[in-house]
């Protein structure tokens, strides 16, 4: 009797070398991912096309309630408003809205968001450095918190309450010397004396009211000693504006910034050791703030504004592998059918990459390109990968922040997004049609040469 | 020793592999070595497609590029002439 066949891995040989590893490197994850969120990965590709990007909503949900935990635990009545800009997808926001998230807005247009999900005015945060305004106008009558981010914008703001006849209260973003470089682009330095005069100026002016105060300390701060500096800096100036100025604030906003479970680029060590969790966060900040000046019936609400630490995780993205080849050196390419047009955080992190077929455990170092006709469509200088056949999948998670909002139409179509929510599945943004992205274009008459030419 | 090798080759029972030409050392998966012992043996691509047909669970449009590009892999390592 013939035995039975032995089972198939595509042949390879990888050269010895030194360096792949270090002492905080752990095995790469050859376990092929064949199943997300409890679906086959390839039946989801057939379903639904590649690239595909996938939202776990049950781990949106987690992370929202993790973090409203950590924080309300340690400051009574600590609220979570959205970053909108890491992720602006209507399900997504209806997602955190229905677990008590306010909406933290950046432009009109993310406002405008905001309302049409039926979000009132009083839940929306509007921040960002240029407001026009009649956007002001609408965010005053609507009652939202306006965090004022330069003199510029108190006069607009001023001649808005004019023109509604109001007096209205507003916030006003402040920034200090945490970090290096420093983050001072949004609004008035405390240290320079900026922010004490912005607020002096505002209260003398009569038709503005200060009641919060703002400050965002950066992006990807894995440090939460920096919020800690931060906390005390707020509580110091509330201090002098309350008394030199008898400023009396209904809420302070710590902004966002939170890491995620992704490996910076240039970082040394893994974001599995360095991101710190939601508690370690609000141990850093929340008793600090608690030994401001007042009494603790009169605590500022709390605000936070967190964006990629709740979407990150919860979406990860399906790619197929087109090709790979060697290059002159002797290393292995790999190109995938996603680029960083879907991709764009990939000029910051090392995403990681799973396979979803068994491809054997023999690994080897990879570059990893997306599909984009551009020499620069680099997703992974060094991915650690088994053998690759034109058609197998892989799946990069972690990838929900800023890749959707930032994505740009190059080239190919954007994909299609998918929620898997108590093992179901629903389409949350369709793959884009040629139609959908030619549809503000207009060719004029006279430029139609192409009849002109069959003319002649 | 088979011609098609550049220099003396020793392949141990697990996969390691030694370069006595270059002093480079190397790992084979599972099918990687059944190749590799073939072409020691001095049989010719045809012969090993055969047995790897013959040998493991894999269709033959499959295995004929899989062999295209591990001999590729092999040229270009330096462990082979093609």
């Amino acid at each position: 009797m013939k035995q039975e066949k032995k089972s198939y891995v595509k042949p390879t040989i990888v050269r010895h070398s030194v360096g792949v590893t270090n002492k905080y490197g752990r095995p790469p994850a050859t376990v092929p991912m064949s199943r997300l969120n409890g679906f086959d990965v390839k039946e989801l590709v057939n379903e639904y096309g590649s690239p595909l990007y996938v939202l776990s909503v049950e781990q949106l949900r987690q992370n929202y309630q993790d973090m409203f935990r950590a924080f309300s635990t340690r400051y009574p009545g600590a609220r979570i408003a959205y970053s909108y800009k890491t992720n602006y997808l209507k399900a997504v926001c209806s997602i955190l809205h229905s677990e008590g998230a306010l909406a933290e807005v950046v432009s009109g247009f993310e406002y405008d968001i905001a309302r049409n999900l039926a979000m009132p005015g009083e839940k929306i945060i509007f921040n960002g450095p240029y407001k026009t305004r009649d956007e002001l106008a609408r965010a005053f009558t609507d009652g939202a918190m306006v965090n004022i981010d330069n003199y510029d914008e108190i006069q607009v703001c001023e001649e808005v309450a004019d023109e509604l006849g109001r007096k209205f209260p507003v916030g006003v973003r402040v920034n200090m010397d945490l970090n290096n470089p420093p983050w001072h682009k949004f609004g008035f330095n405390v240290e320079a004396g900026h922010a004490y005069e912005a607020v002096k100026r505002i209260q003398s002016g009569g038709k503005l009211d200060v009641k919060g105060l703002h400050i965002h300390v950066g992006t990807y701060v894995d440090d939460v000693n920096i919020y800690s500096m931060a906390a005390q800096g707020l509580v110091n100036f509330y201090t002098v504006i309350k008394e030199q100025l008898g400023i009396k604030l209904k809420y302070w906003d710590m902004g966002g910034g939170y890491a995620s479970h992704n490996t910076l680029n240039w970082a040394w060590q893994s974001a599995e050791y360095t991101c710190p969790t939601f508690d370690q966060y609000a141990e850093a900040i929340c008793p600090i703030l608690l030994k401001g000046p007042f009494q603790a019936a009169e605590a500022p609400r709390l605000f936070l504004e967190p964006g990629r630490a709740l979407v990150d995780e919860p979406i990860s993205m399906i790619t197929t592998v087109v090709s790979q080849k060697r290059l002159p050196g002797g290393k292995r390419g790999v190109i995938v059918d996603a680029g960083m047009n879907v991709l764009s955080s990939v000029q910051w992190y090392n995403y990681n990459c799973q396979t979803v077929q068994d491809s054997g455990l023999t690994l080897e170092d990879t570059i990893l390109y997306g599909g984009l006709c551009m020499n620069i469509d680099v997703l992974r200088q060094n991915a650690v990968l088994p053998p690759l056949r034109r058609g197998e999948l892989l799946v990069i998670p972690h990838i929900g922040a800023y890749n959707l909002s930032q994505s740009w139409q190059f080239i190919y179509l954007r994909p299609a997004v998918i929620a898997i929510d108590n093992g179901k599945i629903h389409l949350i943004k369709a793959s884009e049609t040629r139609e959908y992205v030619q549809e503000m274009e207009s060719v004029p008459k006279e430029f139609n040469t192409y009849s002109i030419a069959n003319k002649n | 020793m088979s011609e098609i090798f550049k220099s003396e080759v020793t392949l141990s029972e697990n996969g390691f592999l030694f370069d006595h030409g270059s002093g480079l050392t190397y790992t084979l998966n599972t099918t990687g070595q059944f190749i590799f012992r073939q072409l020691q043996s001095g049989q010719k691509s045809k012969q090993i497609m055969e047995k790897m047909l013959d040998e493991f669970e894999v269709i033959e449009e499959t295995a004929r590029k899989d062999l295209d590009d591990f001999f590729r892999q092999l040229n270009e390592l330096g462990l082979i002439d093609l």
